[in-house]
């Protein structure tokens, strides 16, 4: 048994053409070849019945924590082609849906202002506080009606209300009874109690107007 | 000899070209409890894993025992297959595995061709010998190779797997691996030329 010639290996191989071998060198490739060729005979054979008869007898394989995650991990890394059949009318309500979703200007929050109706937002620092709730003008100074969250604890209080356009007075109510004026408010107006305490001042333009 | 235009592997595309399900998916549901879905897998694989049992062990009937005892084996195992996409390449390993057992019962890594028709004489040549004739003879020149050789030339060119796979199935590198298969084609060559010279 003699080494071959490279080139017929890598013919073989699948990384040379054939057809540049030399003639002897081709005439090894085809009878290599045919020989293969002859190799790949499926024998008439079958050991289905068998094998799934055995396999009743026997308990289920049980699927494990370590399968169930290489499972999983195959099942979402590998990428999957995907048909989608849409009837014609389908599309167009699909792009209709699209258009609306696009075209129509987000609220906010889920608030949506009317005419002569605008968003305020409420926001005060008030670290340690139980329950912070706001009244004011608009709400006829009453409680219970706006409270403000503090969702992750941080001390900050925040809510948005939909009121009429228009100056309004407001002052924040802290753990039920301690009446505040809002820090940031940045303009203040005198309560008339001749206590000479103040009451905070908003200015809620319509949502129209706002960019 | 390449072969380049195998068929597509369920596990690795994820879906079979005529929408079978993929292995992955049909071994979720045989562990899923549904048992009778390795019947597909026997459907899938049966065939080249009878093919390469035979050409392993030079013997029909062995073949098919070892075929068997290998996909009762895999349904056992199936949970403990590491990764399902790659599901061929873990049945020809483990009927690999039993077709090295079988040989070493027999305490020789020769197959028995006891069935083969005798070699043709000297003054035929490789175009006139008849079919069968040549089928006896190239299955003789692959029984002559030792047992490693033969496995590589056989899941190299007959099952068509590509050296990364025969990786996975053998479990050998591939630089061994494209050694084993360079020299069995050297000795299957020799073995061709010696008849029809």
């Amino acid at each position: 048994m003699s080494p071959i010639d490279p080139r017929l290996q890598e013919a073989l191989d699948g990384e040379r053409d054939p057809g540049d071998l030399t003639l002897d060198l081709r005439e090894a490739y085809t009878r290599l070849t045919v020989a293969t060729q002859m190799l790949k005979a499926t024998p008439l054979l079958s050991v289905a019945t068998r094998v799934m008869a055995e396999i009743r007898l026997g308990r289920p394989p049980v699927l494990n924590e370590g399968m169930a995650r290489r499972l999983l991990h195959w099942w979402l890394g590998r990428p999957r082609a995907v048909t989608l059949r849409l009837r014609p009318v389908w599309t167009v309500a699909l792009a209709a849906g699209l258009a609306a979703v696009l075209l129509i200007p987000w609220t906010n929050g889920g608030l949506t202002p009317g005419v002569a109706q605008g968003i305020a937002n409420f926001v005060g620092h008030f670290p340690g506080a139980r329950s912070v709730e706001v009244v004011g003008s608009f709400n006829d100074w009453s409680r219970g009606v706006l409270h403000l969250n503090d969702d992750d604890g941080d001390g900050i209080w925040h809510a948005e209300a939909v009121l009429p356009a228009g100056q309004h007075e407001y002052m924040f109510v802290v753990d039920g009874e301690r009446w505040v004026p809002d820090p940031l408010a940045g303009r203040y107006v005198d309560d008339g109690f001749g206590a000479g305490q103040q009451n905070s001042l908003l200015i809620v333009r319509p949502a129209s107007a706002q960019p | 000899m390449e072969n380049r235009d195998e068929a597509p592997q369920p596990g690795v595309t994820g879906m079979v070209n005529d929408g079978a399900p993929a292995d992955a998916d049909v071994v979720a549901r045989i562990l899923g409890g549904d048992g009778e879905a390795f019947g597909i897998l026997i459907r899938r694989y049966e065939p080249g894993l009878l093919r390469f049992a035979t050409r392993m062990l030079g013997n029909p009937d062995a073949a098919a025992d070892a075929v068997a005892e290998s996909l009762v084996r895999a349904y056992r195992h199936l949970a403990q297959c590491r990764d399902p996409g790659r599901l061929r390449s873990w049945l020809y390993r483990i009927t690999g595995n039993r077709c090295r057992s079988h040989l070493a019962r027999r305490h020789t890594n020769d197959i028995s061709l006891s069935d083969a028709p005798p070699l043709s004489d000297g003054s035929d040549t490789w175009a006139v010998l008849e079919r069968g004739e040549q089928v006896a003879l190239v299955e003789r020149a692959l029984a002559a190779l030792p047992a490693e050789k033969r496995e590589a030339f056989v899941l190299k060119h007959v099952e068509g797997m590509s050296y990364e796979e025969m990786a996975q199935v053998t479990g050998a590198r591939i630089p061994t691996l494209k050694m084993r298969v360079h020299r069995a084609r050297e000795a299957l060559l020799a073995a061709l030329e010696e008849v029809v010279r």
